[in-house]
């Protein structure tokens, strides 16, 4: 295989952060700690080379008029017929996100040397920054959506530990587990749907374009598609865990859901854009889903009391509207409509803080409160509907609540029963009751034993 | 290679543990020193035996290093307090008739090794726990293959493997006595329960070694499909429903579950019951992606009973999954390694898992479309269980009982770091391994 230099440098691009990731916990693990000057410069030189290599591509292609830089390592493993295709993918959709990622991970990496400074976890927070960003570049760079679901799972996989980052409060270590529960629960529609596009279409590879498939099997494989879309991006009815994801560090939360990770889910969709425009149901769905959640993060996101959640709803009204745009073919907009948010939303987030700080400021200044806006909307309502529209918007319009009572509790109460089935006999003849382990007391307790 | 050679070679494969077994029990002092000599020793001849085999065929090696590689590994990362003679004795015991059972080509020889792991479960001196399940397990599974084997005698066929394949000696009365050695013996539902109840009540890191023999996938990989090809092409689908309905039964029963012990049997076991639905699946992606997983689980669920048995050690044994723990404080390599083996159970990319699974759930859905969405199903569970196992056991704030302890010692940083390793090279390079399951 003969690779020219602009497959290396997509190659490098992607795998830098990783193998730094990689080296990095390796030494720890064998006892080594960097300090803190080394970590921040690492992270600052690791950035700033992909950034000026991914500008360096993007100039390649506009200069020499080709539409992508491709670059194939034959299968990663192949079982007779099935193979995992490993290819990397630099073209006019991924670059932008490509280099959306690496300056927004630059930023961030140089932003948290500062607010991070003598924190305990200033290691693990950058070691998970670099996880990150190799998880979000192999994701857009990805040239099938085999490899896509493994940079999708990562970035999922580091959202989690750095929403626990502070790890001595119980909060936003169980926020970490319910987010990574509904994160598991979509990928299993990205797992599925992959499987669907082997089996119909004999590849999920993408880099020649999607075959056109049969309109059942194309709005089955959307809405399976979907499902994890809506999932990543938090879109109805997994809205729930965004306001939950905001217990982990500032520059984490500017970087995850203002940014990069929110708008994994609309980069999925926009790469299988034309698989859903092929079918109506699958197309519509997107709509809908993206109109439902534009409404509902406009409206939750004025009951918000901080700042952080408020911004959290902000970003989800607009990754609706995205939504829709993409359900509707408008690809270009779509696009556009990321990298504009992406951008305002990172600095928003990072402002956040000090913002509180300057809102302060500004009361004490005036002497009272700044005039309330925003309120031309509610006064279209009446007055009882808008104390119902605060009540739902106050409970996050019940969406935990929801998938709660459906499936959370039902799951739990079989999971009860189960036990219940496990433990019997063991305090039957062949056992003596002081036998009884610890953990199965308490169920015979209960039993009344 | 020759067959005189070979033979020498598994003889001292097999051997080495229990002459190391014996050596143990006398010089109790240095029980460590000669477990990871005798079971290095294995490691050498399986490896050579390994690289002589023939490329097509070369599962039983492949298991022999694998195992053996396990061996070296529960030796090292077995705690202080653990590391008396009877423990050492009994688990290079177990070693080396699992090596047999793994080397052998004969019926006989099969049965023995299969009653010889399963022994020192039985006996107080050695790992028997004090509930009844597990013996009872143990006891039936034993029962049903003597009784299939006695029949294949009866029937006047050979007890060499390799002569009756393909043959369905004894009729459908041997297939279906050994699928019930299958059940038990794997803890394929509504046997399942013995495996919590031996982890819970029984020696954490012996008992992961027996665990990891996989003799229920054995059994099926290299008695069932070969000698029944007919009737397991047939009546195959009903044990992958059962692996299939075990994997999700007790991914859903983890959900609850409290003791981390049983909460780690339940996922090593929910996971071994998918290695025994790709091996069902009858698609090449399926039985690839569970030889594959048969790696992952072996050395994942080691990994973490390991780690569990050193926290005990450290923090006592009340360890519980009802509250917040905070052990990373006080451990934070401990925690790294324990969330990597877990993440590698369940399918993370850039693990060997990410690969296995893949295969899997490609081989299972491609053979049954419907059920083989409780797969990944299961696993997403089995996912959320284990990251909920981390977040108690080392997240939150320290309890305040807990005197300050010793994070891991070089001893068993340098073994677990081999171990993490082994799954990351191997998922990032899976072809390696892959290659080993064709």
């Amino acid at each position: 295989m003969i690779v020219d230099f602009w497959q290396a440098t997509l190659a490098l691009v992607v795998l830098l952060p990783g193998a730094i990731f990689v080296v990095l916990a390796l030494l720890w693990l064998m006892g080594w700690v960097p300090r803190e000057r080394v970590i921040s410069r690492l992270t600052h030189l690791t950035f700033s080379l992909i950034v000026l290599a991914l500008t360096a591509m993007i100039w390649h292609l506009s200069a020499s008029g080709a539409s992508s830089i491709v670059i194939t390592f034959g299968n990663w493993f192949a079982v007779h017929d099935y193979h995992f295709p490993l290819a990397l993918l630099a073209d006019r959709l991924s670059l932008p996100f490509l280099l959306l990622t690496a300056a927004l991970s630059g930023l961030i990496g140089k932003f948290s040397a500062t607010y991070l400074h003598r924190e305990r976890g200033f290691l693990r927070f950058f070691l998970l920054l670099q996880l990150f960003a190799f998880g979000s570049l192999l994701a857009f760079a990805a040239g099938s959506l085999d490899l896509m679901a493994a940079g999708w799972e990562i970035v999922g996989i580091t959202s989690v530990l750095l929403i626990a980052f502070f790890q001595q409060r119980p909060a936003p270590v169980e926020n970490g587990l319910r987010v990574f529960a509904i994160y598991r629960a979509c990928d299993i529609g990205l797992l599925v749907g992959v499987f669907a596009l082997h089996h119909w279409a004999g590849t999920a590879s993408f880099t020649n374009g999607f075959p056109s498939l049969h309109e059942t099997q194309s709005a089955m494989i959307g809405l399976l598609l979907l499902f994890a879309a809506a999932g990543k991006a938090a879109q109805i009815p997994f809205s729930g865990w965004l306001p939950r994801a905001m217990e982990g560090p500032t520059p984490s939360s500017a970087i995850f859901y203002g940014a990069i990770s929110i708008h994994a889910g609309a980069y999925l969709l926009l790469r299988v854009q034309p698989l859903l425009a092929q079918s109506m149901l699958g197309s519509s769905a997107v709509v809908v889903i993206g109109v439902l959640t534009a409404i509902q993060g406009s409206i939750v996101g004025r009951a918000s009391a901080d700042a952080k959640t408020s911004l959290a709803y902000a970003s989800l009204t607009q990754v609706g509207l995205i939504f829709v745009e993409i359900g509707l073919g408008w690809r270009r907009l779509a696009v556009v409509h990321i990298l504009g948010h992406a951008t305002v939303r990172t600095l928003q987030f990072l402002r956040a803080p000090s913002m509180l700080h300057d809102y302060h400021k500004m009361h004490a200044a005036i002497g009272g409160e700044l005039t309330p806006a925003g309120r031309h909307l509610a006064k279209l309502f009446p007055e009882r509907f808008q104390l119902w529209l605060y009540r739902w918007a106050m409970d996050r319009a019940c969406l935990d609540t929801i998938l709660d009572r459906f499936i959370v509790d039902p799951l739990m109460r079989l999971s009860r029963l189960f036990a219940m089935l496990d433990y019997l006999g063991l305090d039957g003849p062949w056992r003596r009751p002081e036998e009884v382990p610890p953990s199965m007391q308490n169920v015979a307790r209960q039993r009344g034993e | 290679m020759t067959p005189a050679s070979r033979f020498t070679l598994r003889i001292v494969a097999v051997s080495a543990p229990w002459c190391g077994a014996i050596l143990a029990a006398i010089l109790a002092r240095h029980a460590r020193m000669i477990a990871c000599a005798a079971a290095s020793l294995s490691v050498m001849a399986s490896l050579i035996l390994l690289h002589a085999a023939a490329a097509p065929v070369r599962l039983n090696e492949t298991l022999m290093v694998l195992f053996s590689c396990l061996a070296v590994m529960a030796t090292l990362v077995l705690p202080k307090r653990d590391c008396n003679a009877s423990t050492i004795a009994g688990m290079l015991f177990v070693v080396g008739s699992t090596l047999l059972a793994y080397t052998t080509e004969d019926l006989l020889i099969f049965l023995i090794a299969w009653i010889l792991t399963a022994a020192p479960f039985f006996w107080t001196e050695f790992f028997a726990a004090e509930v009844w399940r597990p013996r009872v397990a143990a006891g039936l599974s034993t029962i049903a293959l003597t009784l299939a084997i006695l029949l294949i005698a009866a029937a006047g066929e050979r007890m060499a493997i390799g002569e009756l394949q393909q043959r369905s000696p004894g009729g459908m009365t041997v297939f279906w006595l050994l699928v019930v050695a299958v059940i038990f013996r794997k803890g394929i539902c509504p046997a399942h329960a013995w495996v919590a109840d031996a982890a819970e009540n029984g020696p954490a890191v012996p008992t992961a070694l027996l665990l990891n023999g996989h003799f229920g996938a054995l059994l099926v990989a290299k008695l069932i499909v070969p000698l029944f090809p007919h009737a397991a092409s047939d009546l195959f689908p009903v044990l992958s429903y059962l692996a299939l309905a075990t994997a999700l039964y007790v991914a859903i029963r983890a959900l609850t579950e409290n003791s981390p012990r049983r909460l780690l049997a339940f996922l090593a076991l929910s996971q071994s019951a998918c290695i025994l639905a790709g091996l069902e699946s009858r698609t090449a992606e399926g039985i690839s992606g569970a030889l594959v997983h048969w790696f992952v689980v072996t050395v994942s669920t080691m990994g973490l009973f390991g780690i569990l048995r050193l926290l005990e050690v450290r923090f006592g044994e009340n360890l519980t999954a009802s509250r917040h723990l905070g052990l990373a404080e006080q451990a934070p390599r401990l925690a790294v390694f324990f969330v990597l083996f877990g993440l590698a159970l369940v399918g993370s990319p850039g693990t060997l898992s990410f690969c296995s699974q893949d295969l899997l759930i490609q081989g299972t859905l491609a053979s049954h479309s419907l059920t083989g969405l409780l797969l990944p199903i299961a696993i997403a569970m089995n996912a959320i269980s284990i990251f909920r196992l981390f977040v108690r056991l080392f997240l939150g704030k320290r309890r305040t009982g807990f005197t300050v302890m010793a994070d891991a010692l070089p001893r068993e940083r340098w073994i677990l770091t081999a171990a993490v390793l082994f799954i990351v090279l191997g998922g990032l390079f899976p072809n390696a391994i892959v290659g080993l399951t064709r």
